[in-house]
């Protein structure tokens, strides 16, 4: 820093910590998912594919596929706001309507909602489930399809805070900087992760069976 | 050593390279065991999506740093004739101390407290985390560290 003056240096580019940090515990929440993944094949074959199957019969699976497109879409709009911290551009420089010219902000916002959506859409899900009789307690399917995709809805709602305390961040900031981008590209991480779990899940737990 | 060995090199060399090389090589290691173990348990699940997600898990890291490793600069840690002081600059943004973290301890305290002596505890847990978590993750944007 003091050294600029006296002997300039040409400016490194060196890996961020952040990112490399976030990737590695990244890599361990594969790990926790891999548990749930793993409890959930235990269960079939533990209680047999009948079980598996009568516990099928509840689930929604056009419902849940439109919640999961939405899911995959607000990934997108994550990593545009992802491009929009990288050129270092906080807010938009045209109109609301002209979304070519959104920046981080206005990306990340659209994100929460879609993220906001989806959890919505699973608890209206859940609920209905209850309705007809699928509880985490009166059944072995129920507690395997509660615990995987509950603790992925909580993985979401995570995703969920951490957008807002980017923006909190980003609108705190006079000068939006490399402080606040390395924030928004971490969390963009977190959440391209959750949502390709998410497409593993819903794979594994309302395609699969039709197999 | 002599003298003569230090300075720029003249060939090039590859940043992060033996980092990406170690964690895909795992990768080699976890498909043979991962197929192998399949093979002799008759797939049985547990173990079998244990062992291909051990895949994922270094080939996540391992992917990651050799993209990585295109972007960057050559580091000094990848030239063996490097000197320390060529690791000198900026490195991130790093907190000299807070007292945030313990506000998150307490508050994590009463949340597993809660699970033991009574759910209402949780609430408070929850409450204290909220404070504390704004504290955190704000400290670097509030008040004299306000850019």
């Amino acid at each position: 820093m003091s050294s600029a003056t006296s002997t300039p240096h040409l400016a490194v580019n060196r890996p961020n910590l952040t990112q490399v940090g976030t990737i590695v515990w990244l890599s361990s929440e594969l790990m926790f998912f891999a548990g749930l993944f793993a409890m959930y094949f235990t269960h079939r074959s533990v209680a047999g594919p009948e079980v598996w199957n009568e516990g099928y019969e509840f689930l929604n699976i056009t419902f849940s596929g439109i919640n999961t497109v939405i899911l995959v879409l607000s990934s997108v709009t994550c990593q545009l706001g992802v491009w929009a911290a990288e050129r270092f551009q906080p807010v938009r420089t045209g109109s609301l309507f002209q979304v070519s010219k959104w920046g981080m902000q206005e990306w990340f916002i659209l994100t929460y909602l879609m993220g906001a959506t989806f959890i919505a859409g699973q608890v209206f899900e859940y609920a209905e489930l209850a309705h007809m009789g699928l509880t985490l307690q009166n059944s072995t399917y129920g507690s395997v399809f509660y615990l995987a995709t509950g603790f992925h809805g909580l993985h979401v709602i995570g995703g969920l805070i951490a957008f807002l305390f980017v923006l909190l961040r980003s609108f705190s900031a006079h000068r939006f900087g490399e402080h606040e981008a390395t924030t928004a590209l971490v969390v963009s991480y977190y959440w391209h992760f959750v949502d390709a779990v998410w497409i593993v899940l819903f794979g594994v737990i309302y395609l699969l069976p039709m197999l | 050593m002599n003298a003569t060995s230090h300075g720029p090199r003249t060939e090039p060399y590859k940043p992060m390279r033996i980092e990406a090389i170690f964690f895909l090589g795992l990768i080699g290691f976890f498909v043979p065991m991962f197929v192998l173990y399949g093979l002799w348990s008759g797939w049985e699940p547990v173990g079998s999506t244990a062992l291909a997600l051990v895949v994922g898990l270094w080939g996540m890291v391992g992917f990651y740093l050799m993209i990585l490793s295109r972007r960057i600069d050559p580091r000094p840690e990848d030239d063996p004739m490097a000197d320390v002081a060529d690791a000198a600059g900026e490195y991130g943004t790093f907190s000299p101390w807070s007292w945030w973290p313990l506000v998150l301890g307490v508050a994590v305290s009463f949340v597993f407290l809660g699970a033991a002596v009574g759910w209402w505890l949780l609430g408070i847990g929850a409450g204290i985390a909220l404070v504390g978590l704004v504290g955190h993750v704000l400290e670097f944007s509030r008040n004299h560290h306000a850019h």
